[in-house]
């Protein structure tokens, strides 16, 4: 058994694969993993130094932190479900929960922090992980934390009862056995050894529930918001306007938080939210128009920062059947489509973020230096497109390639990016195509049932590992692989990926992995994208100008220099 | 009077039928499904199996007959609920209360608004016809029917958060909690509507007065020695309102509904708002309850315009 304090923690955190992310901004292969540094002290009070003194928190902003004040967000706040394992809004709730490990608020999400786990003892075939758990943790109805919360919590989600669905089911499937030898210890018996597990636990959505709190409710939180052990407790909820949530003084880091009270506003459209910070209507949001974006930069109050998400646009194509079907004509896309003008066709909505198969923000993504000369993401396009041609005719597609049809959703995606894609298949590779546009609803269904040739559309995940997301996309029979890729190499080299935890080893697995993709292409991956955060130069705490990746939700170290 | 009344609301029975029947088929009719698009947006990268759309249909009661929807939720309206959001499960009624009042208050604000200049310009207009006062005030006119009320809205955003930077507060508050922030929540937009509003009720105006000032009861009331002012109060007035009120009852019908463009575009939380939002989540009882209330509103404001002839013209008898 490997013993972990804190310092080797964060180090294996740092070193995990996707633990310490690594920037997208600086990206450097990660061989030399990122620690955070000591945290930095602020001044406490004699009873919150008493109080913590023996499981202290890890998480210290810099600078002098003021305690007090109210801060209001400006995004989204409605939500279909209240239960985060049910896709509950996690970018709200979480304020209010805790998970057993987190991304570091106070370095830029560098790396993965203990939350209500003190502590984790990683065995030497990394297959079990032992978290030894925060003692006097209380949810906000004042009862204990223990070890039976975490079990009642993470076999819900792996083992759901009946009529729950359970979107993070797929991203423990590799959890063979979860135990509790005692109240303050729970243990994680892995078939195989996974090293971004720490990675899934430290997601917004893998939050703790008490087990009273689900026995109550039949297992089923969607409809009820029930008290967490989080830094801020629920005070009011408006649908589509508001929530309110108030500082936790019982909170089990002493410290924290140091705002009174955390307002969520309802503000769904992204400019509306950017002008809500310019005003001074919020002092912050995760997302906001660029154009207000822009204007956030010309001011000496407010700051922002573009921020790689590990969401994308991409073009599905259906390997099934017909011209697509040939890996040689997926792969003259991928080569002749240029992705630096669909970013220019699309500027107007979003900032796409060119990038491989893996998404800037993640340790093992390539670095826009490495791409920049990379055919298929090149920005002279001359080469790439008389290798598209070639390989279109050794295809037997030279002169007559059929006419394919392009689903797209009604709005910015019908009407900017298809086309884009439209026009450059037409004109570079000769390829024809009609676009049908249909409501976004339908999307899902049409894909689900294989109904499509190419369809513009989006898709995302929680986590930037390749390993989560090439499973269930890419893999042969992948549960999402609604595309019917197949293709022994990648699959081998997933094998590999998954089990691999050296850093170096799984780099060059990854690499490979991705010139598979390259090689032949499921889909055409025309790019992630960044999100906008804006903020009032007065928030503090939360390093967002130092973040490498978005996160939306918990901000228990936020202040205000008020 | 009272016959009458009761005469129009039954007659107001099938048209709000007729109205609840065409929205709940037209939700049902148009593709996609919202429950696929909830639940892809709220649970990320996964997307619901047959098997599990299924049941999720089945709990919200949306597996049994289209007949047995439709009676379900007349059921739920009768009894005051209008059911829950497909999106938020929160009480329809609810929200439609709770943001009634501030697209009301739009509606009115922006009608006296209206009145207050439409009124004033279309009658002097007319008075001074053809002379540099009614060249201008109808170039006004043009210019406030042509402008959409929606980009008007868009300017005075940008001035005001470019310029002032201030807008107006993201959240519900009622009158009776905070005036002074209720009216900075209403004031633009009412502003805004009001301008378009005012323009048409000038030009309704002007024509009406033009009419009125010909006609015989004006010339006689000129040959007996009356003031221009009175005649313009007496007699041009009076007769010139009954076409401006019936536009402006009309145009209030739509407005208390929440003007949807204008709600959006200063971010007012009312039920244009709500209406959007409905729309953009595929709410299909968000929407349905909302067309019920606009088609309900505009019964009613229908009943009031055409209650106010009586009052304003002596010739109308309700029978």
């Amino acid at each position: 058994m490997l013993r972990l304090n804190r310092r080797r923690f964060l180090q294996l955190a740092g070193a995990g694969a996707g633990l310490a992310v690594l920037a997208a901004c600086a990206p450097a292969a990660p061989d030399a993993p990122a620690v955070v540094d000591e945290p930095t002290p602020v001044p406490m009070s004699e009873a919150d130094v008493a109080a913590s003194a023996d499981d202290p928190g890890l998480m210290r902003p810099s600078g002098t932190p003021k305690r007090g004040g109210h801060l209001k967000t400006a995004f989204g706040v409605t939500m279909a479900s209240f239960d985060a394992h049910q896709g509950g809004g996690t970018h709200v709730l979480s304020h209010m929960y805790n998970n057993l490990v987190r991304n570091n608020l106070v370095d830029g999400l560098r790396t993965v922090v203990p939350d209500l786990a003190r502590s984790v003892d990683v065995s030497d075939d990394g297959k079990t992980y032992t978290f030894n758990l925060r003692s006097g943790v209380k949810y906000h109805n004042g009862a204990d934390f223990t070890s039976a919360d975490v079990l009642a919590t993470f076999n819900r989600i792996m083992d759901p009862p009946q009529g729950m669905i359970s979107p993070l089911k797929a991203e423990f499937s590799f959890v063979e056995d979860l135990t509790a030898p005692d109240a303050g210890t729970a243990v994680f018996h892995l078939s195989a050894p996974r090293s971004y597990f720490l990675n899934v636990l430290s997601a917004t959505n893998a939050y703790i529930y008490s087990e009273a709190s689900l026995q109550e409710n039949d297992f089923d939180l969607r409809d009820v918001i029930v008290p967490g052990t989080g830094a801020f407790k629920f005070v009011e909820h408006q649908p589509a306007e508001r929530w309110l949530l108030e500082r936790n003084p019982d909170y089990w880091d002493a410290e924290l938080p140091y705002i009174d009270q955390l307002e969520l506003l309802h503000v769904p459209a992204w400019s509306d939210r950017g002008t809500a910070v310019l005003t001074g209507q919020a002092d912050m949001s995760w997302n906001v128009a660029f154009e207000t974006w822009q204007e956030g930069s010309a001011r000496d109050d407010i700051e922002n920062k573009l921020l790689p998400n590990f969401g994308a646009y991409w073009l599905f194509m259906n390997n099934a059947s017909g011209p697509l079907a040939d890996s040689r004509v997926r792969k003259a896309i991928h080569l002749g489509v240029s992705k630096q003008n669909l970013k220019a066709a699309f500027g107007t909505q979003e900032v796409i973020n060119i990038t491989r198969w893996v998404p800037q923000g993640d340790p093992y993504a390539t670095s826009p230096a490495d791409l920049a000369s990379m055919p298929g993401y090149r920005e002279d396009k001359t080469e790439d497109i008389a290798e598209a041609k070639r390989l279109l005719a050794e295809a037997g597609y030279g002169e007559n390639f059929p006419e394919l049809e392009i689903l797209a959703a009604s709005g910015p995606q019908a009407e900017l990016l298809a086309p884009a894609v439209q026009d450059m298949l037409n004109r570079d590779l000769g390829i024809p195509t009609k676009i049908r546009i249909i409501e976004r609803a339908s999307l899902g269904t049409e894909q689900q049932q294989g109904t499509y040739q190419l369809m513009v559309h989006t898709r995302g995940h929680g986590v930037s590992d390749i390993s989560p997301r090439g499973n269930l996309w890419w893999r042969t029979g992948g549960s999402q692989n609604f595309g019917g890729y197949s293709e022994p190499r990648f699959d081998a080299l997933l094998d590999q990926i998954d089990d691999e935890t050296d850093v170096a080893t799984r780099q060059g697995q990854i690499n490979d992995a991705q010139d598979v993709l390259d090689d032949n292409p499921p889909e055409y991956l025309i790019g992630y994208t960044y999100h906008l955060p804006m903020w009032n130069s007065k928030v503090k705490g939360i390093e967002l100008h130092d973040r490498i990746f978005a996160e939306w939700g918990r901000m228990e170290t936020v202040w205000i220099d008020s | 009077m009272r016959q009458y009344i009761l005469q129009r609301l039954l007659i107001a029975i099938p048209t709000v039928f007729g109205v609840t029947v065409l929205i709940f088929l037209a939700m049902r009719v148009i593709p996609g499904d919202p429950l696929q698009t909830i639940y892809t947006e709220s649970t990320g990268a996964y997307i619901l199996s047959e098997e599990e759309l299924a049941e999720v249909r089945a709990s919200l009661g949306l597996d049994k007959p289209l007949w047995q929807q439709y009676l379900s939720w007349m059921g739920q309206v009768f009894r005051g609920e209008m059911g829950y959001s497909f999106w938020t499960k929160d009480p329809i009624s609810q929200m439609i209360l709770r943001r009634g009042p501030i697209s009301a208050q739009i509606a009115i604000f922006a009608v006296v608004l209206s009145w207050l200049f439409g009124v004033p310009i279309g009658l002097l207009s007319a008075w001074f016809r053809n002379s540099w006062a009614d060249q201008v005030s109808r170039a006004g006119i043009t210019i406030f029917l042509a402008v959409p009320s929606f980009w008007l809205g868009l300017l005075i955003i940008l001035f005001t958060v470019l310029v002032l930077t201030w807008r107006p507060p993201l959240t519900i508050i009622q009158f009776w909690e905070d005036p002074g922030a209720n009216f900075a929540i209403v004031a633009l937009p009412s502003v805004t509507l009001g301008l378009g509003l005012g323009a048409a009720t000038a030009r309704m105006a002007r024509s009406a007065a033009l009419e009125a000032l010909f006609d015989d009861y004006v010339r006689t009331a000129r040959a007996k020695g009356l003031g221009n002012s009175l005649i313009i109060w007496r007699h041009v007035f009076k007769n010139a309102m009954l076409p401006v009120i019936t536009s402006t009852g009309l145009a209030l019908g739509g407005l208390l509904g929440g003007t949807v463009s204008v709600e959006k575009a200063f971010a007012v939380p009312g039920l244009g708002s709500l209406m959007v939002q409905g729309m953009q989540e595929r709410d299909w009882m968000m929407i349905q309850n909302l067309v019920l209330v606009y088609g309900l509103i505009y019964v009613f404001v229908n009943l009031l315009v055409d209650l106010s002839y009586g009052m304003l013209d002596p010739r109308i008898r309700y029978s």
